[in-house]
C-alpha cells in the first residue's frame, strides 16, 4: 500500500487490515465512551464516526523536555486499538521518531504545516524557556518560543502534553534558571488542551484523540483546560486505599506494619487529595498498577508547581515552615523591638514623674 | 504559584515569622518594664509561692462557688469552645502531623468522627458566644473591633477545617488552601489583639498566683 | 433601677487640658511588668461584672470593673505599651478627653470598693482591684479625686498626718481620756516597747472604746507596748484617694515610730486598707524588709489564744461574722477571726459565701466617704442585708471599723433590730483575769 492510499484510508479500513473487525471497533467505542464519561448512547455514534474517520495530521514539537512523555505514549504492551490510534494519526512531524533530520526535517515541518493549514493538531511536550531570548532551547538555531508562535498560528488546536508543556513542569522548578513556562502562558486565541502528568497516562491522550477524531471537536475541559473525563476527580477520590484514610489507618514509614498492610500513604506525603488525574482508575502499564498501589505516595505530578510544593514526603498537612534559625531571628527581632519599646516607655515614665514635680519622698 | 503552594510556602513562612516576632515583641515590651521590688515578709516560702503560681493556672478554670449562678453560662460556653478547639488541634491527625514535622513529637490521634463532633460543638459554642457578645449589655459595651475580628479569625479555620474533613463541599485543594490561609491570617493578627491571651493567660495567672500566695490571699 | 444610681452621681467638674495631661502622667508614672500585663490581658469576657456588687445590684454595665480603668489602659497602650508608637500613629487608643475623665471619676471612686471580688474571678489573672488603686493615682494627680469627705480628708491627712487634722498633743490627751473613761492603763510615747499598736481615724471619731480594747488586750498579755503619737493613725485615707505622696507619708511615719522604740511588732487596728498598706506595702515604701512584724489585731489575738498568752471566758451566743475584704480576701487573715470566735464559744452561723469570697459591705475603699455615692452604696448593701437575714442571727461581728460603720448605717436605714459589734471589743470585754 503506498503513502497516498494510507493517507486517505479510513480507520475502519486500517483496522480491518490489522485484523480488527467492526465488532471490535464497537467494543472499543463502548470502552472509550465510558472512559470519556460520555453517555452510553454515544458509543454507536462514536463507532460509526470512527469507522468513517480519515487520518488527522498531528505535528508534534518537542521543546524543553526529557522525552518521557513520548516514551510513555509509545509503550504498548500489546497491540491494542489504543496504540493503533497513534498509528492512525498522521504524525507528520516528530523529531525523535522521524527518520529525517536537519534540513530535511525542517522541510518536512514546513510542508506539513502548509498541507494541513488550519487542520492539524499541534502537540507540544516540554516547557518553553523564555529567558534571555529563549536561547536555552533551540532547534536548528530557532528558539522554542519562535517555533511555537509560528506553528501554533495555523493549528486547529494545541495539545500540551505532559506537565512541562501544560504548566512548565520540572524546568520551572525553583529557581527556574531558563524562565520555563507552559503553552498556555504563550499561546492565545487557540483551543488548548492540557494533558498533564509526569508523564501523562497514555490512555488520556488516546481518549482525547478519539474524541477529536469521532466528533471533530475537543472534549469538555476543566478550569485548567484538562479533559474533565480524566481530570475531573482526584486520585484521592478514586484511590482503593481510601477506606484506610477514612478509618485513620496511615502508614508511618515506608515498609512499616501499616505500609505492608496497604494503609493510606497520606502521612508519607501522598498528594492524592489535591491531584487530579486518572491514575487511580486507569492505572499504568495497561492497568497493572499505579504509584500508591506500589507503596509510594502520589507526587501530584499532574498539578502545577508539583516540584515546588514543599516536598514529596511532606504531607499535605505540613508545609514549608521557616526553620528554627529564621524563627530564632524573628524572635530576636521581636525582643529587640520590645526592648526598644520598653526603653522608650521607661523614658516616658521617668519624664512623667519628673514633670509631676520632684518629691523627696517619691520612690524612683 | 497555586494558591495552595502559596499557603503552604511563602505565606506560612511570613505568617509564622510575623507571629513569632510579634509575640516576642509584645512580651518583651511588657516584661522589660522596671519591676517593683517586694520587700514585705511573705506568708509562704518561695516553694509555696511557686506552687501557688502553678496552682492558679489550673484553678482559675473553675470559678468559686460564690460566682457560679451568674457566670455558669459564660464558663460552660467558653470551656466548650476551648476544649473543643484543643481536641481538634491536639487530637486531629493532620495537626499532629504538622507538629511532628516541626518538632519531631507525635502521639496517636483521635478518630475522625470525634474530631467532627468536637468541631461541631466548637462552632456551635462560638456562634452562641457571638450572639451573647452582641446582646449582653456588658459585653456589647466592652467589645471592640478586636473582639469581633478575633472571633472571625478563629471561626474561619474551624469552619474550613470541618468542611475539609467532611470532604463533601468544595474541592479538597481549594479548601485546604483556604483553611491554611485562614490560620495564617489568625497567626498574623495574634500578637496584636486579644488572641495573645493564649500566651498572656499563663503569665497572668502565674503572677497573680505567686502574688496572692505571698499574701495568703484568696485565690 | 440604674437611674437612681446615675442620677445620684453628678459628673465631676470637667478638667482642663493641663489636668488631663497630669492624669496621664499619673497613670504612666509607675507601670511595671505586673500592671502592664494586667492592662494587656483583658479578653472582654464580662465575668468581672458578675462579681461586682455595684453591677449586680444595678445592672448598669458601666460598673463593669475592668471598664472602670479604661482611661488607665488607654494611657498605657498609647504612652508606654509595646506598640505605643503604632497606637499613636494609627490612632488606635484615642487621647483621653476631659469629658471622659470627668465621667470616669464616678466609676473609679464612687463605684469601687477595691474589694477584689473581680480580681478573684478574672480568668486572665488580672488584679483589677489593684488597677483601680493605681488609676486613682492619675485621677488624684489631675485633681479629680472624688470631692466630698474623701478629698477633704485626704488633703488634711497629707498636710497633718491625720484626716481630722489632729496633732500629736491632741492624740495624747484623747488617749489618756479614753484610758480614764474605760479604766485602762494607756502607754503613750514610751521610749522602748516590743509592740506598737495603731488605730484608725474611724475609731478615733466613732468607736473610742476600741482604743481602750487594744490596751486591755495588750495589758492582759503582759506585753511591753506603747501607742506612739508620731505614728498613730493608720487609716491612710490618702491611699483610697490616690495620693501616693500622702500614702507614703503616713506609712513611713508609723514605720519610723516603730523603729524609734525598737518595736518587734506593729499591730494594725480593726481596719481594712490600713492592714493591706502596712502589711504588704510599707516595706516597699521603706525600701527594704521591715525589721518588725505587722499583725492585724485579730491575728495578734488568735496567736495569743493559741499559745495561751490570752485567755477568754466563754460567752455562748449566736452570731455571724462579716469578713472585711482587705483583711480576708486580699490580706490572708481569714482564719484568725474564726479562731477567736470559737475560743469565745460563739455559735457562728456563717453567711453564704462567708470567708474569703464574701461580698463587700459596699463602704470600703473610700466609698463611704463620698456623699453622692450613698444611693449606690445602699443598693450594694442589699446583698449584705440578704446574707445576714438568711443566717437568722441578730448579731454581726466584724473586724473593720469601716465595715462596722457601713453595716450600722445600712441597718439603721432599714430599721433592723440587729447589732453590729467589734470582735476586738468582744475579746476585750471577756478577758479571763
Amino acid at each position: 500500500m503506498d503513502d497516498r492510499e494510507t493517507m486517505t484510508e479510513t480507520l475502519c479500513a486500517m483496522l480491518a487490515r490489522r485484523g480488527f473487525g467492526r465488532r471490535s471497533l464497537l467494543q472499543f467505542a463502548i470502552a472509550m465512551t465510558s472512559s470519556l464519561a460520555l453517555p452510553p448512547s454515544v458509543a454507536p455514534v462514536m463507532a460509526a464516526n470512527l469507522a468513517k474517520a480519515k487520518r488527522r495530521s498531528v505535528i508534534w514539537l518537542s521543546f524543553q523536555e526529557c522525552t518521557g512523555c513520548l516514551e510513555t505514549l509509545l509503550r504498548s504492551s500489546s497491540p491494542t486499538i489504543d496504540s493503533l490510534i497513534f498509528d492512525f494519526i498522521s504524525l507528520d512531524y516528530q523529531e525523535a521518531l522521524m527518520a529525517a533530520a536537519g534540513d530535511a526535517a525542517e522541510r518536512t515541518l514546513r510542508e506539513a504545516v502548509a498541507a494541513n493549514k488550519g487542520q492539524y493538531l499541534l502537540a507540544i511536550d516540554g516547557s518553553i524557556p523564555i529567558k534571555d531570548g529563549g536561547v536555552y532551547s533551540l532547534t536548528g538555531g530557532r528558539s522554542n518560543v519562535e517555533m511555537l508562535a509560528e506553528i501554533a498560528t495555523n493549528a486547529r488546536a494545541v495539545l500540551a502534553i505532559g506537565t512541562c508543556a501544560a504548566y512548565g513542569g520540572i524546568p520551572k522548578a525553583y529557581p527556574n534558571p531558563t524562565g520555563a513556562v507552559g503553552v498556555d502562558d504563550l499561546v492565545s486565541g487557540k483551543p488548548i488542551v492540557n494533558i498533564p502528568g509526569c508523564p501523562p497516562v497514555p490512555e488520556v491522550l488516546s481518549g482525547v484523540l478519539v474524541h477529536f477524531i469521532s466528533f471533530g471537536r475537543l472534549p469538555d475541559l476543566d478550569d485548567r483546560k484538562r479533559p474533565l473525563a480524566y481530570f475531573g476527580t482526584t486520585i484521592h477520590d478514586q484511590c482503593y486505599r481510601r477506606p484506610f484514610y477514612d478509618q485513620g489507618k496511615f502508614a508511618k514509614s515506608f515498609d512499616d506494619a501499616g505500609a505492608r498492610q496497604g494503609w493510606c500513604l497520606f502521612e508519607l506525603g501522598c498528594k492524592g487529595p489535591t491531584t487530579h488525574n486518572a491514575c487511580a482508575s486507569l492505572k499504568w502499564n495497561g492497568g497493572a498498577s499505579f504509584p500508591i498501589e506500589s507503596g509510594h505516595g502520589c507526587l501530584g505530578c499532574s498539578e502545577p508547581d508539583f516540584w515546588d510544593a514543599g516536598g514529596f514526603y511532606t504531607p499535605l498537612a505540613g508545609g514549608s515552615p521557616p526553620g528554627w534559625r529564621n524563627a530564632g531571628i524573628a524572635a530576636a527581632v521581636g525582643v529587640a523591638a520590645g526592648a526598644a519599646a520598653a526603653l522608650a516607655a521607661r523614658g516616658r515614665a521617668a519624664s512623667a514623674r519628673h514633670k509631676a514635680g520632684p518629691s523627696p519622698e517619691e520612690t524612683p | 504559584m497555586t494558591l495552595l503552594a502559596f499557603a503552604r510556602g511563602p505565606a506560612l513562612q511570613a505568617a509564622l515569622l510575623i507571629m513569632i516576632a510579634g509575640i516576642f515583641w509584645r512580651l518583651a515590651g511588657i516584661f522589660l518594664l522596671p519591676p517593683r521590688a517586694q520587700h514585705a515578709a511573705p506568708r509562704h516560702s518561695l516553694a509555696g509561692r511557686i506552687g501557688g503560681g502553678a496552682l492558679m493556672i489550673v484553678s482559675r478554670f473553675i470559678p468559686h462557688h460564690t460566682f457560679w449562678p451568674r457566670v455558669a453560662m459564660s464558663v460552660v460556653l467558653s470551656t466548650t469552645f476551648h476544649l473543643g478547639l484543643a481536641i481538634i488541634l491536639l487530637g486531629g491527625a493532620p495537626h499532629i502531623l504538622l507538629i511532628h514535622q516541626v518538632t519531631g513529637l507525635t502521639w496517636p490521634g483521635l478518630p475522625k468522627g470525634l474530631i467532627v463532633i468536637s468541631s461541631g460543638l466548637t462552632l456551635a459554642s462560638m456562634i452562641v458566644l457571638l450572639i451573647r457578645r452582641i446582646t449582653h449589655p456588658v459585653l456589647r459595651m466592652l467589645s471592640t473591633v478586636d473582639d469581633y475580628l478575633s472571633w472571625l479569625l478563629v471561626f474561619l479555620p474551624v469552619l474550613t477545617g470541618i468542611l475539609l474533613a467532611g470532604e463533601t463541599i468544595g474541592g479538597y485543594g481549594t479548601l485546604l488552601a483556604l483553611h491554611i490561609l485562614s490560620v495564617e491570617l489568625m497567626m498574623v493578627w495574634l500578637p496584636f489583639g486579644k488572641l495573645m491571651h493564649g500566651a498572656l493567660v499563663f503569665a497572668g495567672r502565674w503572677g497573680m498566683g505567686m502574688n496572692f500566695a505571698r499574701k495568703g490571699a484568696a485565690t | 433601677m440604674s437611674s437612681d444610681a446615675k442620677a445620684a452621681a453628678p459628673p465631676a467638674e470637667v478638667p482642663n487640658a493641663g489636668q488631663v495631661a497630669a492624669a496621664v502622667r499619673g497613670f504612666i508614672a509607675d507601670i511595671g511588668p505586673t500592671v502592664a500585663l494586667a492592662l494587656s490581658s483583658c479578653v472582654h469576657c464580662g465575668r468581672c461584672a458578675e462579681a461586682c456588687q455595684f453591677y449586680v445590684q444595678t445592672g448598669d454595665p458601666r460598673y463593669t470593673p475592668i471598664h472602670k480603668v479604661e482611661p488607665f489602659r488607654r494611657a498605657y497602650e498609647r504612652e508606654v505599651g509595646p506598640f505605643a508608637f503604632a497606637y499613636r500613629l494609627l490612632g488606635l487608643a484615642p487621647k483621653i478627653t476631659p469629658d471622659e475623665l470627668a465621667r470616669w471619676q464616678e466609676l473609679i471612686y464612687d463605684s469601687c470598693n477595691m474589694c477584689g471580688r473581680c480580681s478573684l474571678i478574672c480568668p486572665m489573672g488580672i488584679d483589677i482591684a489593684e488597677l483601680v488603686e493605681r488609676a486613682r493615682h492619675g485621677m488624684f494627680a489631675a485633681g479629680l479625686a472624688a470631692a466630698d469627705f474623701l478629698g477633704v480628708l485626704a488633703e488634711k491627712e497629707h498636710a497633718t498626718g491625720s484626716p481630722f487634722g489632729l496633732v500629736r498633743s491632741q492624740f495624747e490627751d484623747m488617749l489618756h481620756a479614753v484610758g480614764r473613761d474605760h479604766g485602762v492603763v494607756m502607754n503613750v510615747d514610751k521610749g522602748t516597747a516590743d509592740i506598737v499598736p495603731t488605730v484608725s481615724s474611724i475609731d478615733v471619731k466613732m468607736y473610742p472604746a476600741s482604743m481602750a480594747a487594744i490596751a486591755k488586750v495588750l495589758n492582759h498579755m503582759g506585753a511591753s507596748w506603747t501607742f506612739r503619737t508620731d505614728g498613730f493613725d493608720a487609716d491612710n485615707v490618702s491611699l483610697t484617694a490616690g495620693d501616693r505622696a500622702g500614702q507614703r507619708k503616713i506609712t513611713l511615719g508609723i514605720v519610723k515610730a516603730a523603729l524609734a522604740c525598737d518595736a518587734n511588732t506593729v499591730v494594725m487596728p480593726e481596719c481594712g486598707h490600713s492592714f493591706t498598706e502596712m502589711r504588704w506595702e510599707a516595706a516597699n515604701a521603706f525600701g527594704e524588709a521591715l525589721p518588725f512584724r505587722v499583725l492585724q489585731i485579730t491575728e495578734l489575738i488568735a496567736e495569743g489564744l493559741s499559745v495561751g498568752r490570752i485567755r477568754v471566758n466563754k460567752v455562748p451566743h449566736s452570731a455571724t461574722y462579716h469578713d472585711a475584704c482587705q483583711l480576708s480576701r486580699r490580706g490572708g487573715a481569714t482564719a484568725a477571726p474564726r479562731v477567736i470566735l470559737e475560743a469565745l464559744g460563739v455559735e457562728l452561723h456563717e453567711m453564704e459565701d462567708a470567708g474569703a469570697t464574701n461580698w463587700c459591705c459596699g463602704g470600703g475603699g473610700g466609698v463611704a466617704l463620698i456623699k453622692r455615692a450613698q444611693p449606690l452604696m445602699d443598693k450594694a448593701f442589699e446583698i449584705k442585708q440578704r446574707q445576714i437575714e438568711v443566717t437568722g442571727v441578730a448579731t454581726i461581728y466584724t473586724s473593720c471599723s469601716g465595715c462596722r460603720q457601713t453595716l450600722e448605717h445600712g441597718g439603721k436605714a432599714r430599721n433592723w433590730n440587729k447589732t453590729v459589734a467589734s470582735l476586738l471589743e468582744l475579746v476585750a470585754d471577756n478577758l479571763k483575769d
